[in-house]
């Protein structure tokens, strides 16, 4: 297993490849992003978006090429790297017959955190949820279940957080909230954010990166775009679709 | 620092029971199967008269029961991971997939063998002990059932891992858990005859059944133990 330091990127792709049967739902894809960085991944729809996540995620292997997160590769280390990283995606992934305390508590259980209790406390306090700690989730708004998501996924103190359209079918109230929660963590964390909103993803960045077909169409740092530029170069890439 | 595997494996166990406690669904679709199985044998057995030694057929009935409710069970065990999605939150969690397995598959054993705490003195009650009563000690039964129960419970869970992700999930359960269960149920239902019969011999008889049922346990347990990273990732 590989020890992160500072000069390790936080993602190293090279030439990763993920087949589907024929189809191939990224190719020969790489890139390299720095600790610390905020990634916003842009692209059409089946561009191989989530399939990247997933990929860096640990949830499907990749076919071929190499994908390290923190200096841990995404197959050999997976166990340990799971330990790192944190997810937020459109989907709550919380247990809708559990309290809200329960369901985190039940992830603290997953990840070992230490004295749960007080880590749980802490959250819900951050998330505004402490009034609903007992309330079973079912019971919970669709921001208050995005919120309550966000609570889980920094429950183990996650080094790289990778938000999947986290701010999809959000009121504006649960936006600021997660506004606030993503600049209180910003400054210790690595963010990959796969969104399909450009004005929203390129506030938040610090690199930039568009797929097209599975493959790498550009990847910037934040600092290097043209916003005008980027922005015609990703409609046209969403505006040619997918083969 | 990895987490501790035990924690891990009580925090499901921990969890599937407190969402059973607070909805019943499976203890209740379950048990009620297996009353209702009863109640349909009980008005066949007294419209066929007297003539028939029910103490013969018992065993085929229990497993019968418990085979069809167990699949209800299985059926179910994965629903709350899959309908919502959180099967990925704990994959994403750096567990031992085994683990999950084996948490998931006592889950399974625990429910199944409520059901058959509840519903087994019934049986008894109908067919047995109104019936002349039972020819063998009463662990033998109760033996017979866990035995049986233990594999049911892990094969089970493999095969509903591996039906949760298909179209027609409880008929391709169904497909794959009968053929699987044959050995088992074969020796199962032998020694629960030994159990309800007795006859010379009875113990060192139902040992050698229920050896086999151990052989099976241990084998196929360990093969979905040793399966279940595939399974579960694919």
């Amino acid at each position: 297993m590989a020890h992160a330091t500072s000069d390790t990127p936080a993602l190293q792709v090279e030439g990763l490849t993920r087949q589907f049967g024929l189809r191939r739902g990224l190719d020969e894809v790489s890139f390299e992003v720095p600790q610390g960085a905020f990634l916003s991944i842009f692209g059409p729809n089946g561009a191989g978006k989530t399939t990247l996540l997933r990929v860096l995620t640990t949830l499907l292997p990749p076919s071929k090429g190499t994908a390290k997160v923190n200096g841990l590769d995404v197959q050999a280390d997976a166990v340990e790297l799971r330990a790192m990283i944190g997810f937020i995606s459109h989907n709550p992934l919380l247990y809708p017959d559990l309290t809200a305390e329960e369901n985190l508590r039940f992830f603290a259980d997953m990840y070992g955190v230490p004295d749960p209790e007080a880590r749980i406390r802490e959250l819900l306090v951050d998330v505004e949820l402490d009034h609903r700690r007992l309330d079973v989730v079912r019971t919970f708004s669709r921001g208050m279940l995005q919120r309550l998501s966000i609570a889980r996924a920094l429950l183990h103190h996650p080094k790289v957080i990778f938000l999947d359209e986290p701010y999809s079918g959000l009121d504006p109230h649960a936006m600021d909230i997660l506004d606030n929660l993503i600049a209180q963590v910003r400054a210790e964390h690595t963010f990959v954010m796969v969104s399909h909103d450009l004005d929203k993803g390129l506030e938040l960045c610090s690199h930039a990166l568009i797929l097209a077909n599975g493959k790498v169409v550009s990847v910037q740092p934040a600092s290097e775009i043209d916003h005008d530029l980027f922005s015609a170069t990703y409609r046209s890439t969403v505006g040619s679709g997918v083969s | 620092m990895r987490p501790s595997s035990w924690r891990q494996f009580v925090a499901i166990l921990r969890k599937d029971i407190v969402m059973e406690l607070r909805t019943f669904e499976m203890l209740t679709s379950m048990t009620l199967y297996t009353l209702l199985t009863m109640v349909i044998y009980q008005i066949a057995f007294t419209a066929a008269g007297g003539g028939l030694d029910v103490r013969l057929v018992t065993p085929g009935l229990i497993w019968v029961a418990f085979v069809f409710t167990s699949m209800l069970g299985l059926n179910r065990s994965f629903v709350h991971e899959k309908d919502q999605g959180v099967i990925e939150a704990i994959l994403l969690s750096p567990i031992d997939r085994p683990v999950i397995f084996l948490a998931k598959a006592a889950g399974n054993l625990l429910f199944l063998t409520i059901v058959e705490a509840v519903t087994i003195p019934v049986f008894v009650f109908l067919f047995v002990l109104s019936r002349g009563g039972l020819g063998g000690p009463a662990w033998m039964l109760v033996v017979a059932l866990f035995g049986a129960s233990v594999g049911m419970a892990g094969v089970g869970t493999l095969l509903a891992t591996i039906s949760v992700n298909t179209k027609g999930r409880d008929f391709i359960l169904a497909l794959m858990f009968m053929p699987l269960m044959y050995p088992l149920l074969t020796a199962a239902v032998q020694a629960t005859s030994i159990a309800i019969l007795g006859g010379v011999d009875a113990v060192p008889a139902f040992w050698r059944w229920m050896a086999w049922v151990g052989g099976y346990d241990a084998i196929m347990v360990l093969a979905a133990y040793g399966l279940y990273e595939f399974v579960i990732g694919a």
